[in-house]
Parts: C-alpha cells; structure tokens; sequence
C-alpha cells in the first residue's frame, strides 16, 4: 500500500477533514485510481473506526468526525467515480425513528456508518408517522427501510409501518430492518421485518447480506 | 430567579440551531470542560475518593450546562441561561422531598458522600414489557418488600388484544388501567397508601398522563411522575406539557435523565459531567424537586460496567457535596433475575451509589428488554446492600475495594450477561413470593458479601 493511502487512512481516523482533502487530491494528481482511494484508503479507515466504536476505544463525537473527514474525501472523488460504482448502485436506505419516540442516536449512529460505507442515506428523522414511512417508500424506491425505537410503547409501531408496506403490495419490494434498545430479535421475527441489528454494527453486516 | 414561564418563553424565542449541530456541539463542550478541569477516568479506581476531583466535576457540569443551554426539539430553539441564574436555581432547589401522605408519609432528604443514613428506596421495575395479567402479581412484588419506600411498575405492550401504541387511544385506556393496577397492587400488598413515584409507566403521552391523575383511579397526592430528558439535554414540548400539568397537581414532579456513554458527549468524564448538567436542566425545565439518574453505557445498556460505575460515583458526589439536591440512582444491570451476574451487578452499583450520597432506585433487569424479566426481588437486593453499607459507614476507599472484587465476578460476564428467569420462574405468581432457589441463591451469595465487609447483622 503507498504511503499516501496509508496516511489517508490515518487522517480519516483523526477526523482531520482538510488533510484528508489535501492527500486525496494529491493521490488523484498523482494518477492513483479513485476507486483505490477510496476502497483501499478511505473505507477501511472507517472500518476501523466502527471497530473502535464498538470497543469504546473511541466515542460517539470522534466517530463523526472521522465520518466527516471520509465525507470530505469522498466528496472530492465524486466527479471521478461518476463513471465508476456511484452511491446509487450500491444502495438507497432510508431510516427513521418510528411515530412517537423522541431518541434517534442509535438510528444516527447507523447512518453516519452506512453513509461512510458509500451507502445513500435520506434520514427521515425521528417522531416519523407510519404513512410517511410508506409515502417515501412509494417516492424513493429504496432497497432497504431501517427503523429504531427505545421505547416499548413505540416500537409497536414497526408491525405497523411493515403492515402498510404489504397492504400497498410494496413490501416485497423493499428489505425491512428494524433495531433499537427494546427490539428483541424473536420481536423482528415475529413481525416479519427481513433483519435486525443489537447495535450499529451488527445493522452494517445486515444490510452488507441483504444487498449483497 | 428562572420561572416556568421563561421557561416557555425562552422555548419559543431561543436561538435557532439545527438538531445535527446541537448534538455535535454537545461532544466539542463536554471535551472542553474535560481537558479545562483535567477529569480523567481511572479503571483502577471505580469509586474514587478524591473530594477535589469530585468538585471540579461539579463545576465542569455547571460550566458544561453555561455552554450549552437545553435544546427544545419542536422549536430548534436553545433555552440559555446566566450563571448567576444556574446558581440561584441551584440554591433555591428544595433540599428535601415529601412522597404519601398521613400515615405513609416518606421524606426523602438530600444525601451526603459518606451518608450514615438509611438511603431512601424507590422499588421500580421501570421499562421491563409484560402480560396483563401478570402486571399485578409482579407490582404486588415490589410494593410488598418492606424496604420499599415507594414503588412504580413494569408496563404492558398489549391491552384487551390491541398494540399499546404511543399516541393511540388504547394507550389512553392503558394508562387509566395502569393506575387502577398499581393501586389494587398496593392494596394487594398490604400498603393499600404506599406512594408510587412514578405513577405512569405505560403511556408516554401528556393526555394519558391527566387521563389516568385521579384520586378516584388509585393516584393519590404525594404520588410522583417522572419527567424524562431526551439525550443529550433535550426537551420537547411533550415534557413540557407534562410539567406544567404537573405544576398545578399534588403529585411530585421526578427529573429522569440517562445520558449515554460513549454517545454525544464522549467517554465516562464527559458523560458524568453532562449528567450533572441534566440535574440542572431538571430543576429549570421540569421543576422537579427529586432526580433520578440512569447513564447508560452506550453498547451494554447497563450502569454497571467499571467506566460506568466510576462515572456514577463522580457525579454523585459531585451533585452531593456541592448542592442540596434530592437524587437517586437508578441501577440498569445487564443480567437477568435468580442468576450471580445480576447480584453482584446489583450489589456493586448499590455500595457504589450509597457511598457516593445517591439516594437508590433499583433497577432495570435484563438491559430492560426482555419481557417478564423482572421482581421485587433485585431492588431487594439492591435495598438491603444500601441499607448496609450506609449503616456499616462504609467509606468510598472501603467501597472501592468491595466493588473491585465484585467486578472480578461479573464484568467479562456483561456483553453477554445471562438473562435469567422470568417472573413466573422464580416466583410464585399466586402467593407472589420468591421461589427458595432464589432465595437459596441470594443467601448464598450474602455469603460472599459479608466476607467482602456487608455485615447484613445490621439489618435483621
């Protein structure tokens, strides 16, 4: 690996947005793929950082910026990568926190990891109503619906969004997973959502199997 | 002084700042007071004993609060406040709370580091899901310990057949039945008046909660309602709207606030001192005269990991030896009932939170998810080690080493704690007492605290 890969992958871990800028315009003049800049620079860098993250090596705050700093990158790769795999292809989810709760950090957490990991994420935000998960479903087409809770009381709500999918037919056109600090896994099961993640990284390997 | 009505206002003419920049913003300040007042967590030192760490705790909490403000979700809007009033909040703040009334009256006065006085005990099953017709049994439970000062309940999913959803009218029905419940449990434990101090487990919405306030329905004065802050220092109108119900009603107004380790604010420094700001938010937003604490360990879902026992220590004393506060710790144990890893789980936060001048409210079981996963049995636990520690006087360097051997027993245990047995398993559901090997199993491990230094002798 060149050293400016590596030192990519050490600037994306510092959170250090300009630096990694500077070094991913640096790779590309100097002729670097930008497809190997960012698999073999900035991807793994962030997953290393989830690692981290779910070690509490490092917190919440640092994980951002580090996402940020991936985002930096990435941004300026894109007009190079338009005719190489975009975003799109890889994949269009969308996550909400279900009608009636408040607390979004866990949803947050998992988009700010799938966002980095070059899936598309449009965050529907928290206190989101049951139709509106299906009028986005309808508008956006996406390939997977990620729902959380924390609370008991709202989590019932999941059976509910699941129910309009299929009463709409549009529930076999869309992957399901639901997670959250009371969903329980026989809960997924039981109201038939298609994966279920104990925490943000198991919500990362259950997309990467749903859309492989 | 700060009244509810600037509150409110404040709410509406705050400055704007969108919800992403607030929750960022909350990390970069925590990590400021950390670095300024050199807060370090200490592995090796779970319950540290050093008064002048726990002070500049405090003050990094307050300045940490002076930074930030609360943020108001249904406006965007941030509610900032002087030091000058942060400290005059803090002085006027009530020093002692009154729960009952007549007979079963429980006062509730702030604790010190070091308290040689009984901690006050709130018998909660908190969030743990279960049946309708094992809702009774199970609250008759923990209304009937006798070191239950006061009791809430568990909460149910489902009501006549029909989801309990936020914001439905079954949750409105729910929660009427959910007061009706806990009263006909008091009466089945024969403490018919004993104070709830949360009186709504069931509904989160602000009508069910007036719905079911009636006197007539089981929710006598002197019962309380906890007032949940979103993390990290958030309210939204929903709250409000429960305080200033709760303002004009005879019913004690509880401040909940589990801020997340590991989450926006960072490691256990930063987290510790947001807690302490969440107690001044309390005070300013909900009024409330008692604070009950639940900082949960962002993976674990718990409050007894090392990081997370240090933490709670630092911000009690922090919050005990520089106000007068009435607060509470609120155990969240990661394994579940009738098994070791919950005890000592159980015991470790209690001797750690009584030494540290938290008043105890014991406890989620089971990373408060697994349903029926819950009895009066754990507060017990947690009730009769805090009683003992207090009346033993154990100290905080004395506290260390007890906790330190107790995590030996049970911290590798905790990503994957067991999750034990449910209600049914390990009690009786018709007599509602433990089953003996529970019991057999809590004298046993007894055994092993009193070798640690709990001489349970002062509480037979």
């Amino acid at each position: 690996m060149s050293d400016i890969i590596e030192n990519l992958g050490d600037e994306v871990q510092r959170g250090e947005i300009e630096k990694v800028k500077e070094l991913v315009k640096t790779a590309v003049d100097q002729g670097l793929a930008p497809m190997e800049i960012l698999e073999n620079g900035l991807r793994p860098a962030m997953e290393e950082i989830g690692r981290k993250f779910g070690s509490l090596e490092i917190f919440l705050p640092e994980m951002m910026n580090a996402a940020d700093a991936m985002s930096a990158g990435v941004e300026i790769l894109k007009p190079y990568l338009a005719s190489e795999k975009s975003e799109a292809q890889k994949g269009l989810i969308i996550l909400g926190t279900v009608q009636g709760d408040v607390h979004d950090i866990g949803k947050n957490i998992v988009g700010v990891m799938l966002g980095s990991l070059g899936y598309k994420i449009v965050d529907l935000g928290y206190d989101v109503p049951v139709l509106t998960f299906v009028d986005r479903v309808i508008e956006l087409e996406p390939d997977i619906v990620g729902m959380s809770a924390l609370m008991t009381s709202t989590m019932v709500h999941m059976p509910r969004v699941i129910n309009a999918l299929k009463e709409r037919d549009l529930r076999k056109k869309v992957k399901v997973i639901v997670g959250g600090a009371p969903v329980l896994p026989e809960w997924a099961l039981e109201i038939e959502a298609d994966g279920y993640g104990e925490n943000a990284a198991e919500a990362i390997n259950v997309v990467k199997e749903l859309l492989q | 002084m700060i009244r509810f009505w600037d509150i409110l206002e404040r709410a509406e003419k705050g400055k704007i700042v969108p919800v992403k920049e607030w929750d960022r913003g909350i990390g970069k300040a925590a990590a400021q007071v950390v670095s300024d007042y050199d807060l370090k967590y200490e592995p090796s030192d779970p319950v540290p004993a050093d008064d002048a760490l726990a002070d500049r705790m405090f003050e990094a909490g307050v300045e940490l609060f002076e930074k930030t403000g609360i943020y108001c979700m249904d406006t965007g809007k941030v509610l900032e406040f002087t030091k000058d009033e942060i400290m005059e909040a803090l002085d006027a703040a009530p020093d002692r709370v009154i729960y009952g009334s007549g007979n079963d009256i429980v006062e509730t006065p702030h604790r010190e580091v070091e308290d040689p006085r009984d901690p006050i005990v709130n018998f909660s099953a908190v969030g743990t899901p279960v049946t309708e017709e094992l809702f009774v049994p199970i609250c008759q439970s923990y209304a009937q310990e006798p070191m239950a000062d006061t009791f809430s309940g568990p909460l149910i999913t489902t009501y006549r057949g029909m989801a309990v959803a936020s914001g439905s009218p079954v949750e409105l029905e729910a929660g009427i039945w959910n007061v009706i419940k806990l009263r006909e449990a008091a009466r089945w434990a024969g403490r018919p008046k004993i104070p709830i101090h949360n009186f709504m487990s069931i509904a989160e919405r602000t009508d069910a909660t007036i719905a079911a306030a009636r006197p007539e329905l089981g929710v006598l004065p002197g019962d309380g309602l906890f007032v949940a802050a979103v993390a990290e220092l958030k309210v939204d109108y929903e709250r409000l709207k429960k305080v200033a119900f709760l303002i004009h009603s005879p019913y004690v107004i509880g401040g909940l606030y589990g801020p997340l380790m590991g989450g926006y604010g960072g490691g256990p420094a930063a987290t510790a001192a947001l807690l302490v700001a969440h107690h001044i938010l309390g005070i300013l937003a909900f009024r409330a005269p008692r604070h009950n604490a639940f900082p949960v360990h962002i993976h674990h879902v718990c409050n007894t990991s090392r990081d997370m026992l240090w933490l709670v220590s630092l911000a009690g004393q922090a919050l005990a030896r520089n106000t007068h506060l009435v607060t509470f710790a609120n155990a969240f144990i990661a394994a579940g009932p009738c098994t070791e890893t919950a005890i000592w789980e159980l015991a470790a936060h209690s001797v750690t939170s009584t030494v540290s001048g938290w008043h105890l409210n014991p406890c989620a079981v089971a990373r408060n998810r697994q349903p029926l996963h819950c009895s009066g049995m754990e507060p017990r636990i947690h009730a009769e080690v805090g009683h003992v520690t207090a009346r033993k006087g154990i100290t905080r360097k004395e506290a260390g080493k007890i906790v330190k051997a107790l995590l030996d027993r049970y911290e590798k245990q905790i990503p994957n704690a067991p999750i034990g047995k449910s209600f049914n398993e390990c009690y009786d559901p018709v007599s509602v007492r433990p089953k003996d090997e529970y019991i057999r199993l809590w004298e046993d491990c007894k055994e092993t605290l009193r070798e640690l230094g709990l001489d349970f002798g002062l509480i037979a």
